[in-house]
């Protein structure tokens, strides 16, 4: 598949329809994807010809939906590089996923006293549950600042690793407020040598980026499956080592190796951490995307969004009045972020909505962040692989009406 | 383009009524949309059977949030604490002009109202 004549975005049904007589523009897909027709094939061919709870039925039809989920988990192994497939874990989504880690692992390894580092950049899911452990173990939460170019400032991490009280360093891997992408391998590099577990929050980045969990080094990657063109579910990956050191974070059927009225022992890995029955259909369906984009090729994707995001900020910056967020192409994912000045965020996604332009207007489940930017709120067009040029003109057309109409 | 955006509310967007403080105000109350980023400081004026007397409002936010606050401050004069605590988001897509608002909208449109009432009950009426 190639993104000449518009091929890939012909395989996105839901894109072909018209709004308000025009077409759809979808700038919307940091905060979900829209699904290609594989992938809606793959859920309903599922439940027309395939389905039956996994892992336990002795008949042929629960074998072979058993044996599609675990594809569908190896797939996903293999397309962030991990180095077995009982290291991913399905979860209802990244959140599910970084929630699993805090709970789990934090509250076996984190203590009073200890040191748990995230940035001012991170989603609401990768900060607020590590607010609560910090709270219950009397921990201290600390953070790396950002920059006003909107990048980190990777200055602040040594001094945090100094002592010796640091254990745990979350972050995100893509910003879904300012696209940014931070320089992984320096700070993986620096915490890994201070003793520091790393977990990362890959929701924004795997659907966009090539990553490989191996390369990078990482402890733990939390992602959605939904933000790269699959249904509702995510996955964890974790190291091996850590995940089999770790308690269950859900208890229940699946998860169990045997019970007795007074205890239990636990399954193997991944078992050990998917407890009741899964999402089947959708995680064979994740398995779909997952083929999906592994065809179009991962860098494919990054050099197609590179150029989206190369031409929109240089287009918006052109739209008086106009104030972009994040740092320069190079090192923006993409999520695109503005304030528009004099005008309210809502009020700019309610005017581009008549156009048939979708945008995301607010916070973006990151309220610390736009306190450090000191705005209330901002507009965001995100892209993926079925936007092009034309849908930063009609933005920019859109945004032109916004302004004839309420600015003064 | 949806009413929302018609002209009589862009007038009250653009040029409120009432926008400023009344000082030593009985109901004097900061609100904000956490998901949203919109703020207000309401102030309220009682008379002598704690009826409304007079409202103002100070504010950042969308035009549905200022309109309906700049309308809300007109509307509430004479009203008692009661009158208010009963008012919902019916009556203020009625005050906006009969409009139907969609989900995303509606806290918005309510700030200023829940402001009020807010106001009016930590002031004890």
């Amino acid at each position: 598949m190639t993104w000449s004549g518009n091929e890939v975005r012909q395989q996105f049904p839901i894109l072909q329809q018209k709004v308000n007589g025009k077409r759809l523009i979808y700038l919307d897909s940091a905060a979900s994807a829209q699904k290609p027709q594989v992938v809606i094939d793959a859920l309903s061919s599922v439940y027309s010809t395939n389905y039956a709870n996994i892992h336990r039925g002795i008949y042929r039809l629960a074998e072979e939906t058993t044996r599609q989920y675990e594809a569908a988990r190896a797939k996903i192994a293999k397309f962030i590089n991990a180095a077995s497939t009982d290291e991913v874990i399905f979860v209802r989504n990244a959140t599910e996923g970084l929630n699993l880690v805090v709970y789990s692992w934090g509250r076996s390894n984190v203590g009073a006293g200890d040191r748990i580092i995230v940035t001012e950049l991170e989603h609401h899911s990768n900060l607020v549950p590590w607010q609560w452990l910090a709270q219950e173990q009397d921990a201290e939460l600390a953070f790396i600042p950002i920059t006003d170019a909107g990048e980190l400032d990777l200055a602040a991490l040594p001094p945090l690793l100094a002592d010796g009280h640091a254990k745990v360093l979350a972050l995100s891997m893509m910003s879904n407020v300012l696209g940014t992408i931070p320089d992984l391998a320096e700070i993986i590099h620096l915490a890994h040598a201070a003793g520091v577990v790393v977990v990362l929050d890959g929701a924004q980045a795997v659907p966009h980026l090539p990553v490989d969990v191996q390369a990078l080094d990482a402890d733990f990657m939390a992602f959605s499956g939904h933000k790269l063109g699959g249904p509702g579910i995510g996955a964890l990956w974790g190291r091996r080592e850590l995940l089999e050191a770790m308690p269950p974070f859900l208890f229940g059927g699946d998860m169990i190796l045997s019970v007795r009225k007074d205890r239990s022992t636990w399954s193997e890995l991944p078992y050990k951490f998917e407890a009741g029955t899964p999402a089947i259909a959708e995680a064979i369906a994740f398995g779909a995307a997952i083929d999906f984009l592994t065809e179009l090729g991962m860098e494919n994707v990054r050099q197609h969004e590179r150029r989206l995001v190369t031409y929109a900020l240089a287009e918006l910056s052109a739209v008086p009045g106009l104030h972009l967020l994040g740092p320069a192409p190079e090192k923006h994912g993409g999520a695109v972020s503005f304030w528009l000045e004099g005008i309210h965020p809502h009020d700019v996604a309610a005017i581009l909505d008549e156009e048939g332009i979708c945008v995301r207007a607010g916070q973006h489940c990151a309220a610390p962040l736009h306190r450090r930017f000191g705005i209330p709120a901002s507009t965001r067009a995100s892209y993926y692989v079925y936007n092009f040029n034309e849908d930063t003109d009609a933005l920019v057309v859109g945004l032109h009406k916004v302004i004839k109409l309420l600015r003064r | 383009m949806s009413n929302l955006y018609r002209e009589e509310l862009l007038e009250h967007y653009h040029d409120p009524l009432n926008y400023g403080v009344i000082e030593n105000a009985e109901v004097d109350i900061d609100r904000d949309n956490p998901t949203c980023g919109d703020t207000i400081h309401l102030t309220a004026r009682l008379d002598e059977d704690d009826r409304i007397a007079e409202m103002k409002f100070e504010g950042q936010g969308c035009v549905v949030s200022m309109a309906a606050a700049s309308l809300l401050t007109a509307e509430v004069v004479g009203k008692s604490p009661e009158e208010i605590a009963a008012l919902g988001l019916h009556d203020i897509e009625e005050l906006l002009g009969g409009m139907r608002l969609s989900m995303g909208r509606v806290k918005c449109a309510l700030l200023a109202l829940t402001a009020l009432q807010q106001g009016l009950e930590e002031a004890g009426r």
